[in-house]
């Protein structure tokens, strides 16, 4: 199993910090085009079904999947987006998520009077903990595919 | 949990607000002007004191004194001791606190190092306050050379 890469976007759309482990395909454009087109796709999923959906979610949009990777998507509900690219066999991501947000985002940037909050992160602690984080997860071994 | 995190939150909104008081008053001023965050640690150490000593004996001498900052006065503040107390038995004590509480989400190690000692001044006149209300009249620095760990240098004045 493996975690290819995490975006943290924030409420307004900004990019808040990227990191890759195991991506054996790059999009060919820059870093900042990317995540405007991730974003972009997000946005409008989110919308498409919450307008399609015919019974009233609570969670909306949780996950896409392809043949060959799994996109987990969880929004806070202060709108910061985390977004999470992992294989298809990945499970528990959700909850893997939600730690993310509260053990280290929250713990290392909101609770750091030094990180500005609309702003990309640029604390190397966060980095730090956040790989540590991602690396100890069951769903993390370094294989390609 | 959450008692505690509008401790810090306040706390670094107290520091952001000296910071910039200091940089309308003084806008040339290399060094930033933490002295009122320092007055603002001192009469809430003063304070501190009347409050965690009501039922407690007094102390025996100087070291006494120390350890209880060390311990009671600490924990009270910090949810935890300080790590380390030495003395030279000369007016001079240095409190190491290897996880010091307004560091710990801040950095592990050398980045923002140099915006440290905004975070530590109203703790070193917590320190000041605290020790001023049991008699000792006191300097008290600190030195942070990695986070989150940082030392507290006290000078006691005798006169």
């Amino acid at each position: 199993m493996t975690i290819h890469n995490i975006y943290i976007f924030d409420h307004k759309g900004g990019l808040l910090y990227y990191h890759e482990w195991n991506r054996i395909k790059q999009s060919g454009m820059t870093s900042e085009e990317e995540a405007k087109l991730m974003y972009g796709m997000l946005f409008s999923i989110k919308s498409f079904v919450n307008k399609i959906s015919p019974i009233d979610t609570k969670e909306g949009f949780l996950y896409y999947k392809t043949s060959k990777y799994t996109l987990h998507f969880m929004e806070t509900p202060s709108r910061i987006k985390f977004v999470l690219n992992t294989d298809n066999n990945a499970q528990d991501m959700r909850e893997l998520l939600q730690q993310i947000y509260s053990q280290v985002f929250v713990e290392y940037v909101v609770k750091n009077p030094l990180s500005k909050l609309s702003e990309p992160i640029q604390s190397e602690l966060f980095k730090t903990k956040l790989d540590a984080f991602v690396k100890q997860s069951p769903s993390f071994l370094a294989k390609p595919l | 949990m959450a008692d505690e995190t509008v401790f810090d939150f306040l706390h670094s909104e107290l520091v952001n607000y000296v910071i910039e008081q200091s940089e309308l008053k003084n806008k040339d001023a290399k060094d930033e002007d933490l002295s009122n965050l320092e007055y603002l640690g001192f009469s809430t150490g003063y304070r501190m004191i009347e409050r965690l000593t009501k039922e407690m004996p007094r102390f025996k001498d100087e070291l006494d004194t120390m350890k209880f900052i060390c311990t009671d006065f600490w924990t009270a503040i910090y949810r935890k001791q300080i790590d380390n107390l030495r003395t030279n038995h000369q007016g001079v004590y240095v409190l190491q606190d290897n996880g010091f509480r307004f560091l710990n989400n801040i950095s592990n190690g050398k980045q923002y190092l140099e915006l440290a000692p905004r975070y530590v001044t109203f703790t070193c006149g917590v320190v000041r306050g605290g020790l001023a209300n049991l008699g000792i009249n006191s300097l008290v620095t600190a030195e942070v050379q990695s986070m989150p760990s940082c030392k507290f240098h006290i000078q006691v004045q005798r006169s």
